[in-house]
């Protein structure tokens, strides 16, 4: 491995690969001002009003659902509909490692990626075998029959009450503090999701994404090794959504299938990366926290009629801006969610 | 059956020529050779490599590579994206990153005089761009057989001399084997060493082009028994 700094980029040689990246500083300000921004929001929450840390905690976990759900989707050509079957099982060996072992988070961390990554390697067939609608059909059904089999094996899942006793995710602070801590290791987790997959939509690897999400045919005609890069843009994304069951777990201290398996949770994180623009990394930020603000702020204004009046707004949001919100400021600076690459003669 | 019992060879650095009716199984043929299909008997050598169970990836980095009688653009990428693709997984390349990749597509498109268009999305191009495109895209994977499939359709006449020009610059410049498919018989007669003739997915004459195009069983395939 070698690693060299060379010409405003870092170059990356491990065995016979090279891997390069743009070092940039006068493209960095508006980055850090963007994660500035998310840093001292909970910041500032949590001094000024508290009850809003909960919303960005579950911001973040939409967003960082939706990143490797988007990478899924360049990455098999499809579109999969079942995510929340990952939370599910990263949830409930989490939840149950934690309860029956005592296992603390550190440790049900492991159980969970590899839990995750078990089902993610035996279900990545079906984005080769399957195609298009059958494809989405499928994944759809996984976490309904999950759901029922919590339910059918209540002893263990406990479907219809759910697990307790999860372990804390951070304790020994106040209730505050903990909250706080909670939502920047969200954040974090945002974050690290956001940096890898930024990282693999401008590398060598997002090119034979991109081919598959084209023309499998073409693409495997001209070299791409389709079903290497479909099983891993499968699995990586699907362990990556898992530990976020691990996180759901341990910060709620109870888990229950009920809670994240239904269709109603998948749109939840659907809109997320429709509003913020299909696969758009960032454009999930905006829809992420769009989403969670407007679930709250419709619970205050609307009471129970918001769970009639979100739909009805999403919905119109669907009809009314067809590339997201996101979409609005790429017509102003359009970008191809691939990067394009300016050659000079 | 489509194909069936065809047996044929080439010749490094040969230019030969498939043709035959509509229907006659041409492009099935190419689709077996460069692994969309696989073969229910027989076998194929490449290079001394038997070739026949091999997933059309494998094929393609061995040297085998190929262009579609109706283009198949990557329609969300750009041209130079497009041939970065076959630059990079063509053959397996040390120590090269996408921008090396990249850098490496230029010189294809240029030589396909695509370079102007590097940044434009291939749903964008135009037909004849889009032969070109392919024709990129094929010699970007350091191809040493090339299938080209009916290059020619749906070219005027100026567009097509262009066409062929350029595949027969290809070849001399990258060196390659061209398994050509062709309606146009004027074209395929000037441009080929010897001409494979299929009927029904069964080879029926072989042979220099000049000797296929005075056999009187290919004629009545092609035209009908009165003109034999």
């Amino acid at each position: 491995m070698e690693l060299e700094v060379k010409r405003e980029k870092l170059v990356l040689r491990i065995g016979k690969g090279k891997y390069e990246w743009h070092i940039e500083p006068r493209y960095w300000r508006n980055p850090f001002i963007y994660v500035g921004i998310l840093i001292v929001l909970p910041i500032i929450a949590y001094f000024v009003y508290p009850t809003l840390l909960p919303t960005i905690i579950n911001a973040n976990i939409l967003v960082a659902i939706a990143i490797p759900l988007g990478w899924m989707t360049v990455g098999t050509g499809r579109m999969n509909f079942g995510p929340q079957f990952y939370i599910g099982a990263g949830g409930y060996a989490a939840a149950l490692c934690s309860i029956h072992l005592g296992w603390p988070p550190i440790v049900t961390l492991p159980v969970t990626v590899v839990t995750c990554l078990i089902f993610g390697l035996l279900m990545s067939p079906l984005s080769i075998i399957a195609g298009g609608l059958y494809y989405t059909l499928l994944t759809l059904l996984f976490p309904l029959v999950f759901l029922e089999i919590t339910f059918i094996f209540t002893d263990i899942f406990k479907g219809d009450t759910g697990l307790f006793g999860v372990s804390p995710l951070i304790s020994g602070g106040s209730f505050g503090t903990n909250q706080l801590m909670v939502c920047l290791l969200s954040l974090f987790i945002m974050l690290i999701y956001m940096f890898i997959v930024d990282k693999i939509m401008r590398s060598k690897f997002s090119a034979s994404m991109a081919a598959i999400n084209d023309d499998e045919e073409v693409a495997e005609a001209m070299g791409v090794n389709v079903k290497k890069i479909k099983i891993i843009s499968f699995t990586i994304p699907a362990v990556m959504i898992g530990i976020l069951g691990w996180f759901y777990a341990h910060y709620y201290g109870t888990f229950s299938g009920i809670t994240y398996l239904p269709l109603s949770f998948m749109l939840k994180v659907l809109m997320v990366s429709m509003i913020g623009g299909r696969v758009q990394i960032y454009g999930c930020v905006v829809g992420g926290y769009f989403i969670a603000i407007l679930e709250l702020a419709l619970q205050y204004l609307v009471g129970d009629y918001s769970s009639v009046v979100f739909p009805i707004i999403l919905l119109i949001l669907l009809l009314s801006l067809s590339e997201g919100l996101f979409g609005l400021y790429r017509k102003r600076r359009y970008r191809e969610y691939l990067p394009t690459l300016h050659v000079r003669r | 059956m489509a194909v069936n019992d065809v047996s044929f060879s080439i010749n490094e650095g040969e230019t030969l020529g498939l043709m035959g009716p509509n229907g006659a199984g041409k492009t099935t043929l190419v689709n077996l050779i460069t692994g969309k299909y696989f073969t229910d008997a027989g076998d194929i050598q490449f290079m001394g490599h038997d070739i026949t169970k091999l997933p059309p990836y494998k094929r393609c980095k061995l040297g085998i590579s190929r262009t579609y009688q109706i283009p198949r653009p990557f329609p969300e990428l750009t041209a130079l994206m497009s041939v970065a693709v076959s630059a990079i997984y063509g053959k397996d390349r040390e120590n090269q990153s996408l921008e090396d990749a990249a850098t490496e597509a230029t010189h294809y498109l240029e030589f396909c005089g695509l370079f102007s268009k590097r940044n434009v999305l291939g749903k964008d191009l135009t037909l004849y761009e889009l032969r070109g495109l392919e024709l990129a895209r094929a010699l970007a994977t350091t191809p040493k057989l090339i299938f080209v499939d009916e290059v020619m359709a749906g070219l005027n006449p100026s567009e097509a001399t262009k066409a062929v020009r350029l595949l027969e610059r290809a070849k001399e410049e990258f060196g390659v084997t061209i398994l050509w498919i062709e309606h146009v018989m004027a074209a395929l007669m000037k441009a080929a060493q010897r001409v494979v003739v299929l009927h029904y997915g069964k080879k029926i004459a072989e042979g220099l082009p000049q000797e296929i195009a005075n056999d009187p069983y290919v004629i009545e395939c092609y035209l009908g028994s009165c003109h034999a």
